[in-house]
């Protein structure tokens, strides 16, 4: 931008300098043509040339001192500029490539905690199905137990019901024969039991 | 040993004295007479304590402990009654059960008769026991003589007994073993 300058500084005052000497000659035509109210509005040319010339020499003196000074002052606005947009570009990398850890970080940290969970749940499934199973084999010995006890408690009022019926039984019988049966049928029943009794030396 | 086969001397003496003198008495009745009350008497001395403590009483002279066996026995028949009397003088009425089976021993040995105890709830008339005799007869192979007594306690059937043997074919016996059968079966519940 500063070289660009300093080429289009030299066609701007040659620019300048036509331009203010054709509307002298303009109006020095016209002023020959007419001496009225254009001659108003127009420079003295007496006063028009010192001031081009002044111009001239402070156009020249601000391209030559004060247009460098003013590019530099572009430039190096540019070049802040420019380090500005390059660090907040940086910023923006690093901003996303933070981001994109943070992403990751959370991602690995859900992934962490969906394993924690589902390690404490399996954890907890191995409580659970291990307390209920220590609960049913409990439960099973308790029936067992109780089968058994019940068992033995039928067993002993089984046995119990059967010798009192057994005594009911034989007594009941005793005291038949012994109030029933005749002399005879006692008789009888010696010479059948004598009959069918084992020998003395057996 | 030497008490022992003393002991056994003695049973055999008494033994064979009393059967001698049974048998010179009154032949085979008398023998089994005496068997019989033996029998009875050797139950009752170990039954009644008294009367057992006073005939070995060493607190007595022997003569008499024989005078107090013959007072106590004099019922029974004269060999019975004189052989306990020598018994209790010399403190030998524990050897009564020991001279009682030697008597029987004596007894099968020289008459060839075994006396068997019969045991029923009523009398036992002729056919009964020409049958208890003639099976006991079979079975020992010597002449049998019954000794009968009537126990109401059996309910029916019979009991005989010889030498030490056995045949228990009472009522109250079967319902003893019927009801311990009952009771210790269990109906078929452990199948």
């Amino acid at each position: 931008m500063k070289t660009r300058a300093r080429k289009m500084a030299p066609l701007a005052g040659a620019f300048a300098t036509a331009m203010a000497l054709c509307p002298q000659l303009a109006f020095a035509a016209e002023s020959e043509e007419e001496t009225g109210g254009i001659s108003a509005i127009m420079p003295d040319m007496l006063e028009f040339v010192p001031m081009l010339v002044a111009f001239i020499i402070l156009w020249i003196i601000l391209a030559k001192f004060g247009w460098p000074m003013f590019a530099g002052m572009l430039e190096k606005r540019e070049n802040t500029i420019r380090e500005a947009l390059k660090q907040s570009e940086d910023a923006k990398i690093e901003s996303e490539r933070v981001l994109a850890e943070y992403k990751k970080q959370l991602a690995d940290a859900k992934a962490e905690a969906t394993k924690v969970v589902a390690e404490a749940r399996e954890t907890g499934e191995a409580v659970r199905q291990s307390i209920q199973d220590k609960a049913q084999a409990d439960a099973q010995d308790m029936i067992a137990k109780a089968r058994t006890t019940i068992e033995a408690e039928k067993k002993a009022a089984m046995a119990e019901l059967q010798a009192s019926i057994a005594d009911t039984s034989v007594d009941v019988a005793a005291k038949l024969i012994g109030n029933d049966l005749t002399e005879g049928e006692h008789r009888a029943i010696i010479e059948r039991y004598v009959k069918e009794a084992g020998s003395f030396n057996g | 040993m030497a008490n022992r086969l003393v002991e056994q001397g003695k049973v055999q003496v008494y033994a064979s004295t009393m059967f001698d003198a049974a048998n010179d008495a009154g032949g085979t009745d008398e023998v089994v007479s005496v068997r019989n009350q033996m029998e009875h008497l050797r139950h009752l001395i170990y039954a009644d304590m008294d009367l057992s403590l006073a005939l070995k009483d060493a607190s007595y002279t022997p003569m008499q402990r024989h005078d107090l066996a013959k007072a106590v026995f004099a019922d029974c028949e004269v060999a019975l009654c004189e052989t306990l009397a020598v018994m209790a003088e010399e403190g030998d009425v524990d050897l009564l059960g020991q001279v009682y089976h030697a008597y029987e021993e004596i007894m099968a040995d020289k008459l060839k008769t075994c006396v068997v105890d019969v045991t029923t709830v009523v009398s036992l008339d002729d056919s009964l026991r020409q049958l208890i005799s003639a099976k006991a007869e079979k079975d020992l192979g010597c002449k049998a003589v019954l000794n009968e007594s009537i126990d109401k306690s059996i309910l029916g059937g019979i009991i005989m007994s010889v030498n030490g043997m056995r045949i228990d074919a009472s009522v109250i016996s079967q319902l003893n073993r019927a009801r311990y059968v009952l009771k210790e079966t269990d109906g078929g519940e452990s199948q």
